[in-house]
């Protein structure tokens, strides 16, 4: 149990940066997940703060101790790694038992500890067994295990749930946070998975190119992303974007794309009264874009004219591909909707939960 | 309806016997060149074959069956052939072939590690270097090696000089290395004495040994996961404590066949012992196939040596039942 700090943390392989100045702040029992594109650097982050990398310049702080210049070993962390990493020449339970009988616990000790752990997480039947005569979610189980048995300060997963079949990712997605609100302990998470990230953190890191995009709970970066980048990669189908100018006519305010016009609400206007005339990107979720026939009628609803492409049922909304223009974009619409591909119609976008973007800068405005 | 099954039924033998006219070609050279020999091999080795059979081979007239004969008296030494004992051949020749085996094999992985250093330079250098020993001819290498060992100008003993000159010792070091019969530590090998020629070949063999061992744990080695020694250093394993619980015992499945490849190469080793000790001291440093050989070479006793051959086959084949075992017993970890 312990808060983790990273402070103005650097990393470079030779010329090439992976990681430019990072600060998070990790509290005590927190599940915090980094979430980011391939390559992104959150899992050199994750092995920096491991001790399997140096950090070229900076602090790594576990609790109050400044970590820097201390050995894996010695940092009173447990990872589970994407691969497992289990010892193939090892039954299960001595898998579990390796780092405990190297730092010698009692015999009586690891027995329990092993025991306990396999109970958690249903594996003592194969304690005997070697991780080939395991099926990849038993191996997940096991790695986990081996974490678990050590009682950490801190648990490390890096992508560890990528290996595995879609059903099982989500089987293990709930298990995991059960064990984390189990054993209170503070988790760090990397996946490139933004499911993953959204469904079990309690905070979520988003890094790209080695910067921290922004670090929120997963609600608050869902409803209002920083930047362009965030609002693009949290949330499934991603959000639109419409490469667009503001236009101030009277005391309305617009949002011009080129092929459509639509009003920013009055009461939202506030911070775009002075932007008359620039560059900006508008962004709005595919749920807030609607069927006319089935729109709420407590929104602002905004008329868009535009061409149904294709339509993808998944029985408990239909998602359409509409383009208007040059602009093609995704709508997630009722069930019920009788649009087919091909209809030009109208479609109702909701002026409540729309996000602008600097053109340049990428930044929201807000 | 008989007669239609019949037809199915001819046609089907026809195929079937297809693959075997294929391997007749194969079979007819092998029983000339192999099964032929093996089985008149096996033949005259019941029989008082000497040179003068040569000629007319088993239709020549005063060729004898002498029954077990020949067996006998290799197994009871009843050969006149000074200085031999069957079983003291015997036992050497096993010794032999573990004693080097138990050499090449931890150095060759030792070198391996150490080569293995990330950062290392000319590391691709040292690797194409070491592999040369296995690509000079036998005869070659043993000529060189019994040069280093001559007595009067050998390198060896001229080094050896100049060590003990360091120490204080002027007189030069003269180890008869390839014709003193007295074992420098007697009573090492109980019923087979190691002569200094041993040690000599022990040496010469482990230049020639180790880097195929190098090589196959440098491929080994290269094939264990990094995240295996990154799990085992979180967990709490110190360098030396990974080598032992992670490179060892994943090394273990592909030096075990290596070891056993390099135990019955050593076992058979003929070309080094043959032209380095012709298997002297006082047969000494004998091996079973340099024995035969010279049954043959300097005796013509072709019976003899041929009941001696049959022999070692039979000591290969309980050699070879064994090391099977022990190499399905260590198969990879990652098979099922």
């Amino acid at each position: 149990m312990a808060s983790v700090t990273f402070q103005n943390v650097e990393k470079k392989f030779g010329d090439l940066t992976i990681i430019k100045s990072l600060n998070i702040n990790v509290e005590d029992k927190e599940f915090l997940v980094l979430v980011g594109p391939s390559g992104c650097g959150k899992t050199t982050a994750l092995r920096l703060l491991a001790g399997l990398e140096e950090i070229t310049s900076g602090e790594i702080k576990i609790g109050e101790r400044t970590v820097n210049d201390v050995a894996p070993k010695d940092r009173d962390i447990a990872m589970v790694f994407q691969s497992y990493a289990l010892y193939p020449h090892l039954s299960v339970y001595d898998n579990m038992a390796f780092g405990l009988k190297l730092r010698k616990t009692p015999k009586e000790d690891i027995k329990r500890r092993v025991n306990e752990a396999a109970d958690i997480l249903g594996i003592q039947e194969l304690l005997q067994r070697k991780p080939r005569q395991l099926s990849g979610g038993q191996r997940q189980r096991v790695a986990v295990g081996r974490a678990i048995v050590r009682e950490p300060k801190v648990f490390l997963f890096d992508e560890p749930l990528s290996n595995l079949d879609a059903k099982l990712r989500v089987q293990m997605r709930a298990e995991i946070s059960k064990l984390h609100q189990r054993l209170k302990t503070t988790f760090i998470y990397v996946t490139h998975d933004q499911t993953e990230a959204m469904t079990m953190a309690t905070r979520i890191a988003v890094i790209n190119k080695g910067n921290l995009q922004q670090l929120d709970t997963p609600q608050n970066l869902y409803d209002h992303p920083n930047n362009l980048f965030v609002a693009g990669f949290i949330g499934s189908p991603a959000m639109n974007f419409f490469p667009s100018k503001i236009v101030k006519n009277g005391d309305k305010i617009y949002v011009d794309s080129g092929d459509f016009k639509v009003q920013i609400p009055n009461d939202l206007a506030g911070p775009y009264k002075g932007m008359d005339g620039k560059n900006v990107i508008f962004g709005i979720r595919p749920e807030n874009i609607h069927d006319p026939e089935f729109a709420p009628s407590n929104i602002y609803g905004e008329k868009v004219t535009a061409k149904v492409d294709v339509t993808e049922l998944m029985g408990n909304e239909t998602l359409l591909y509409l383009v208007s223009g040059k602009n093609v974009f995704v709508g997630r619409v009722d069930p019920r909707s009788h649009l087919r591909v091909g209809h030009e119609t109208d479609v109702i976008f909701d002026m409540g939960k729309f996000h602008i973007f600097d053109a340049t800068t990428e930044e929201a405005v807000r | 309806m008989e007669l239609a099954n019949k037809k199915i039924s001819g046609t089907k033998i026809k195929r079937n016997l297809l693959p075997y006219y294929y391997l007749v070609p194969a079979f007819l050279i092998m029983g000339v060149i192999t099964f032929y020999p093996l089985i008149y091999q096996v033949i005259i080795s019941f029989t008082n074959f000497e040179t003068k059979h040569l000629l007319l081979g088993l239709n020549s007239p005063e060729l004898k069956f002498v029954g077990l004969k020949n067996y006998i008296d290799i197994f009871t030494g009843a050969l006149p052939v000074e200085n031999f004992n069957f079983f003291r051949v015997l036992e050497f020749n096993f010794w032999w072939a573990l004693s080097n085996v138990f050499l090449h094999v931890p150095a060759g992985v030792l070198i391996a590690v150490m080569l293995n250093t990330e950062g290392l330079w000319l590391k691709k250098l040292y690797r194409a270097l070491y592999i040369l020993p296995v690509v000079v001819p036998p005869i070659v290498v043993a000529t060189v090696w019994r040069n280093i060992f001559d007595e009067q100008y050998g390198a060896m003993n001229q080094l050896l000089t100049s060590i003990s000159i360091l120490f204080g010792h002027l007189d030069p070091v003269h180890l008869r290395w390839l014709t003193e019969y007295k074992p420098p530590i007697p009573g090492f090998l109980p019923g087979a004495p190691l002569t200094l020629a041993y040690y000599a070949m022990m040496i010469a063999n482990f230049w020639l040994g180790w880097p195929l061992m190098s090589v196959i744990a440098t491929g080994a080695l290269q094939s264990i996961p990094k995240d295996l020694y990154e799990a085992a250093a979180i967990d709490g394993a110190t360098g030396f404590q990974q080598f032992r619980n992670i490179t060892i015992p994943l090394l273990t499945p592909a030096m075990m066949p290596a070891a056993v490849y390099g135990f019955t190469i050593t076992f058979n080793l003929f070309g080094l012992v043959f032209f380095m000790t012709g298997g002297g001291p006082a047969r000494s440093t004998e091996l079973l196939v340099t024995f035969a050989y010279n049954l043959v070479r300097n005796l013509r006793w072709f019976g003899v040596a041929a009941a001696f051959a049959v022999i070692i086959f039979f000591v290969a084949l309980v050699v070879l039942l064994i090391t099977n075992r022990i190499t399905r017993a260590t198969q990879s970890y990652s098979e099922a």
